[in-house]
């Protein structure tokens, strides 16, 4: 139980962050001092003490769709463990497997999708179909992706790959952990609306996706999209760091350990933040038909990673 | 063929069609014709000389020859030389936009604005009026009272339709999501892939030129210099020069120098402003910020020479109002350094991104004859391969005895029109030095006390959007009875649809960046 309570807090309450320091990576590249790495929770709560502005035309899916995609984010959330402690990894809630975490997430998105239909605005309807697009290329490739790491532990359940990675000791020396890693970069980028699959912090409302679906949506109802958004972004970079740059040496046992664990957690996740903010810098946004060839590299290599897993072995 | 054998040319090929010709200054050959034969000699100068139309303006002159004027600009821009012709209409004219399509859209501003119908005009619709215009107001006629207000009507809008198993239409603005001016969308698309596109603009028509009937000179220039905020030295410019060549005043060396620098101050201004914008479209974040820190710069020079970051009131008709470059020579050279130095760099490294490179190559690519039918200016032409720059064609100013190269590319994409504004850019930081150099002490500006009754002018210049041409009339008492402009904009937006058609929705923030038009010019 008190697991379930750290995840939570840990992964709602650090995803912001994330955010905050991949923008200020951006604006030291174009020297400016930037906002606040905060801001975003400035931002949120903001939001949260805000009227809303609802579309006359629009129907309970568009209230409703909030809720869905924060719910069932929060849920996909509970599958991957923050911690891959012991006690952590062997507490009752963590046995989802990934086809569970996978269509959890897919269920948000496809609520978020009928969203950006459903008010009948011209970019909403736009912003839900490249979606479509740009997720239907990748979940292929993420798939197998887990497959292959599920292959390499001998379950499907998340918190199973995980141990085994821990126990690996150095997984990214294992070249189908390599080729994994690449892909989970790319998804993580095309996953949650990054340059160079969209830009964030767009103001073109023709180029936007994910923002485009959410541009109906005011006040709290925003604040939710916005934070499961982030939420989202944390859950595939707490799977980055955990599978391919686990803990490998012995933690203290008790409470000690436990806080030890979830430092070392926030450390690698900000840094893995630092990199996404390089790679929005030294990157453009692709042409929006140039999508597919990326979600086709990532699709070539999971491919290379599964295939690798018969050739060499675990 | 020499400049002076037009007349000879056009009296000889058409010796029915013309009442009188003259040469009003060596390079502007004025002819007055017939108006059934405005057809004929249009399409004679058009298609066999290779002249564009690039101007067209009506005059209510009802009070005095109880007919409007129409006047058609031709440009021979090889010989340096304007043809004028001048016709009479009383509720009809020909219309020549069937064969010289650069003709459409001035025929549909004067049916609006005057109440004049082209016959034989493909596209009846209005133009400059929407839906909520009631019929039989026509502003530019003389009996229109300038602060009458016609009811509200509700008409809907017509675009072209696109039928088709899987095509539907997109409409965006006249509100943007970014804080820009306001213009209408319709996009035609099938899918991601845009077949037509239609720009509804004139949202933010002001009635400049009515404002301007009846008013001295001193105070239109005011006007003039309000009519697009980042071309405000551009229009002056060319609103003077029409002031000047009618008052036939020539302005002191001084003066004339003084002028190039701050023209060019402002077209450096605004290339780094459209280049910065380029690269935020595709989310280039350090070039974005490193061009607009440029723009900065070049803001920050305008403030070391004038004091005026928009180079508002450093134009008066006749010169300029003081001697901005008295003493300021070694402070601009250091700011033209430090701008080209960074400009280098930064072209050199967005030159190496491959990936920023894949975005702008075979964008938005706007075909040579487009560009000739359109009569598409500015950097937006000379990408296609037009050799359209006022200041090569028409020299004005000082222009013609400085040493620098018109840039002129001919893939006419949006990697195309970078280059272009990016050279243009270096030549700009040339002229500017040049000019300091060249200058010798002495007077900046001389007096202008009146306009001759009953005349006309044209001035041009080439504003950081291409080719800006101001047409000044006055009435018997020398004040302002005409006041026609046409900002480059005007002849880009159709040029613009036409690039835009074949992208993708998402390229066409990307390629309207790459031209960058202004709609405030536009709507006027």
């Amino acid at each position: 139980m008190i697991y379930i309570i750290l995840q939570l807090i840990i992964i709602i309450g650090l995803a912001p962050l994330m955010n905050g320091i991949i923008r200020k990576i951006k604006a030291i590249s174009q020297k400016r001092k930037g906002a606040s790495v905060f801001q975003m929770y400035y931002d949120i709560s903001k939001l949260m003490r805000k009227d809303m502005v609802v579309s006359d035309t629009a129907s309970w899916i568009y209230t409703a769709a909030p809720y869905v995609v924060f719910g069932s984010t929060v849920a996909a959330a509970l599958l991957v463990p923050v911690c891959a402690t012991e006690g952590w990894l062997n507490s009752a809630f963590m046995g989802g497997d990934a086809l569970v975490f996978l269509y959890t997430l897919a269920l948000g998105r496809f609520f978020l999708m009928l969203a950006g239909l459903d008010t009948g605005s011209t970019f909403g309807g736009m912003g839900s179909s490249r979606e479509g697009l740009i997720s239907s290329l990748l979940e292929p490739s993420m798939l197998i992706g887990l497959f292959t790491l599920g292959l390499a532990s001998g379950s499907l359940s998340i918190s199973r790959m995980m141990a085994e990675s821990t126990a690996k000791a150095v997984p990214v020396l294992n070249p189908a952990y390599i080729v994994i890693f690449i892909v989970m970069i790319i998804v993580l980028l095309a996953e949650t609306c990054r340059i160079p699959v969209d830009d964030p912090a767009t103001h073109l409302e023709l180029t936007m996706v994910h923002e485009a679906m959410i541009l109906e949506y005011s006040g709290r109802q925003l604040a939710l999209m916005e934070l499961a958004a982030s939420v989202k972004q944390l859950i595939i970079m707490t799977l980055i760091v955990n599978m391919f740059f686990p803990i490998t040496f012995a933690l203290p046992a008790g409470a000690a350990g436990v806080a030890l664990a979830i430092l070392l957690y926030a450390a690698r996740v900000m840094l893995l933040s630092v990199l996404i903010g390089i790679v929005e810098v030294c990157t453009v946004k692709l042409r929006f038909f140039s999508v597919p060839n990326l979600a086709a590299i990532a699709f070539i290599l999971a491919l290379f990673g599964f295939v690798n897993y018969f050739v060499l072995g675990r | 063929m020499k400049k002076t054998d037009y007349d000879k040319l056009i009296q000889e090929t058409f010796p029915e069609a013309v009442i009188k010709t003259e040469y009003k200054h060596e390079n502007m050959l004025y002819a007055e014709i017939y108006s059934r034969s405005i057809r004929d000699l249009a399409l004679f100068l058009n298609k066999e000389k290779g002249c564009p139309l690039i101007f067209m303006a009506a005059c209510d002159k009802r009070k005095e020859t109880g007919k409007f004027s129409v006047f058609y600009v031709f440009a021979d821009r090889l010989r340096h030389i304007l043809i004028v012709l001048k016709i009479h209409a009383e509720t009809e004219y020909l219309s020549v936009s069937k064969d010289i399509p650069a003709a459409s859209l001035y025929e549909r501003e004067i049916k609006d604005m005057f109440g004049l119908v082209p016959t034989g005009h493909p596209d009846g619709r209005r133009f400059v009026f929407h839906g909520n215009w009631p019929g039989g107001n026509f502003p530019l006629r003389k009996d229109f009272d300038r602060k009458h207000k016609p009811e509200f009507m509700k008409r809907p809008l017509y675009f072209q339709k696109v039928i088709g198993g899987g095509t539907y239409e997109i409409p965006v603005g006249p509100v943007h999501a970014g804080i820009i001016e306001p213009g209408h969308f319709r996009f035609s698309v099938a899918g991601e892939p845009i077949i037509n596109l239609e720009a509804q603009l004139y949202f933010v028509h002001k009635g400049i030129e009515k404002l301007c009937e009846g008013m001295d000179f001193e105070r239109a220039f005011y006007v003039s210099e309000r009519i697009s905020g980042d071309e405000t030295f551009s229009n002056s410019l060319a609103y003077c020069q029409a002031i000047e060549k009618l008052a036939s005043v020539t302005v002191p060396e001084r003066g004339s120098y003084t002028r190039v620098i701050f023209a060019e101050l402002e077209r450096l201004i605004c290339h780094f402003g459209d280049l910065s914008g380029i690269c935020t479209d595709v989310a280039y974040g350090f070039a974005w910020s490193h061009f607009n820190l440029l723009r900065i710069w070049s803001y920050q020079l305008a403030d070391a020479l004038c004091g005026v970051r928009f180079l508002r009131s450093v134009n008066v008709p006749g010169g300029v109002r003081k001697d901005y470059m008295a003493g300021k020579k070694e402070i601009m050279n250091e700011f033209l350094d430090k701008i080209q130095k960074e400009l280098e760099d930064i072209m050199k490294i967005v030159g190496r991104n491959n990936q920023f490179n894949d975005r702008i190559e075979h964008t938005g690519i706007l075909k040579h004859h487009t560009a000739e039918d359109l009569n598409a200016v500015g950097p937006g032409g000379r990408a296609s391969g037009v050799a359209c720059d006022v200041r090569k064609a028409f020299p004005y100013e000082k222009y013609s005895g400085l040493n620098w190269n018109e840039i002129v590319k001919s893939d006419g994409d949006v990697a195309a029109r970078m280059e272009v504004k990016a050279g243009e850019c270096f030549e700009s930081i040339s002229i500017m030095r040049q000019a300091a150099d060249a200058m010798s002490e002495g007077d900046v500006r001389v007096d202008i006390d009146s306009l001759p009754p009953d005349s006309w002018e044209i001035g041009m210049t080439e504003s950081s959007r291409g080719e800006n041409i101001h047409f000044v009339m006055t009435d018997s008492e020398g004040k302002i009875d005409r006041y026609k402009v046409r900002t480059p904009s005007f002849c880009n937006w159709p040029a613009l649809c036409q690039a835009v058609n074949g992208n993708i929705v998402p390229d066409f923030p990307l390629i309207n960046k790459s031209f960058n038009l202004s709609y405030a010019g536009n709507d006027l």
